[in-house]
């Protein structure tokens, strides 16, 4: 028995492990599961388009979080502010090592790793070639997406806000806004994201390779 | 949300164990069990195994996570999260200590939203778990629909439990007054970051698939 048998119509439910015949889904249409109810896959309108739009966009707001500062404190005439990195920096220096490398990962690098991955595979899909280790990026980009807290972050410092208030001025620099656009567009990606639809595309961008080499 | 589209049929209410397949958890092809290498994706070694339900070590491997996530749980809770140095004074706070602080100076919102994603999640995370491998293990076939997106729910929110983590790191990195407040990170924020991971890899270990298995 080859792939074959089971053509791309069918999918096994990753929930409950349902066998499912999927027709073919109209604009805006999603599947679940009938067993168990699970989103198997959607057609949400353009979501190619948006994913690359918005990870170029996310990119480039969590590049401008890094140049201007992050949040300003007053407390008694002393002033002190910090940016995205610097703070990252002070955890490492202090001897907090892993604390630093546990926060910069999760709220940094692995969301930035995520949506550069992300671009790399929609350029693969619009210039309808398969470029080297397309694959292996998206697989990796899957893989990666449950470990990305960029917005729990932005929770997180808002919770600080509140907390600091009652002792100092706080002031959100340019950075903040930067960082929150940035998890804005992280959360409209994933909004968006949906596997089998990544890999169909992907999976077309070779076959359109491969006719037009041949 | 939309309904579902009416074409979408169960496959003579298979599974795709019974018909010999397997759904790549990866990509989503559908291959023959036993396949070492997804043809679509390149996925192999334990994933796909996994995805065939022939690896029986989803159960022992979300055990062994949830123990741990246990075990890092009780000093996340017990040693301090962070010190508050004032003019040479030293001050500690717990994680539930922060939280009456907090609804003591009359920041109830705050105060709500450190306590669900500090205590309330975690321990109600370990909690579904626990009970759904002893409905696993003990074949309990009940409420499978219910038990499935209680999972669900677990494998959503388990995240955002790293809040208050990340609350202890910007306050560190920002009061940093010298003599007249400085704040340090305790030993409870690694081991509760720890107890994040720990039960975010339980979930992901378990396989909810194991809920539905007609005859274990």
């Amino acid at each position: 028995m080859g792939v074959t048998d089971f053509p791309a119509v069918h999918i096994a439910c990753h929930e409950c492990d349902l066998l499912v015949a999927l027709p073919v889904l109209r604009p805006g249409q999603h599947a679940y599961c009938p067993r168990c109810n699970f989103l198997l896959t959607a057609n949400r309108p353009d979501s190619q388009s948006k994913i690359f739009a918005y990870s170029i966009a996310s990119l480039i707001c969590l590049a401008l979080a890094n140049l201007f500062p992050f949040i300003t404190l007053n407390a008694r005439g002393m002033e002190q502010s910090v940016t995205l990195l610097g703070s990252v920096a002070i955890l490492a220096t202090e001897d907090h090592r892993l604390l630093a490398a546990v926060v910069f990962a999760s709220i940094a690098v692995i969301p930035a790793l995520l949506l550069c991955g992300l671009v790399y595979v929609s350029v693969a899909i619009r210039i309808g070639r398969e470029l080297p280790g397309a694959r292996t990026c998206l697989r990796w980009t899957i893989a990666l997406a449950p470990w990305n807290m960029a917005e729990i972050f932005l929770i997180g410092i808002l919770v600080s806000f509140i907390k600091i208030v009652s002792l100092a001025d706080v002031e959100l620099g340019l950075s903040f806004w930067a960082y929150a656009l940035f998890t804005f567009g992280v959360v409209l990606v994933s909004l968006n994201f949906d596997r089998r639809e990544l890999w169909d595309l992907l999976d077309a961008a070779r076959a359109a390779g491969h006719s037009s080499h041949a | 949300m939309r309904p579902a589209p009416r074409g979408i049929r169960p496959m003579h209410e298979h599974t795709a164990t019974a018909m010999g397949v397997q759904g790549c958890p990866v990509c989503t092809a559908v291959l023959p069990i036993g396949t070492p290498y997804c043809a679509r994706c390149g996925t192999h070694g334990h994933t796909l195994e996994r995805a065939g339900m022939t690896w029986n070590g989803s159960m022992q491997r979300t055990w062994a996570w949830l123990l741990t996530s246990v075990l890092l749980y009780l000093p996340a809770n017990f040693l301090p999260i962070m010190y508050t140095r004032t003019w040479g004074n030293l001050r500690e706070s717990t994680i539930l200590g922060g939280v009456l602080t907090l609804w003591g100076h009359g920041s109830y919102p705050i105060a709500i939203v450190i306590f669900v994603a500090s205590v309330l999640v975690p321990v109600g995370k370990i909690v579904i778990l626990v009970w759904l491998c002893l409905s696993v293990q003990l074949r309990y076939k009940s409420a499978r629909r219910y038990k499935t997106r209680l999972y669900r729910i677990t494998e959503f929110v388990g995240r955002w439990s790293m809040v208050d983590v990340f609350v202890v790191g910007i306050l560190v990195a920002l009061i940093r007054l010298g003599n007249v407040m400085t704040i340090l990170p305790g030993p409870a924020a690694l081991a509760f970051a720890g107890m994040v991971f720990t039960t975010m890899l339980a979930a992901g270990s378990f396989d909810p698939r194991l809920l539905w298995v007609r005859e274990a």
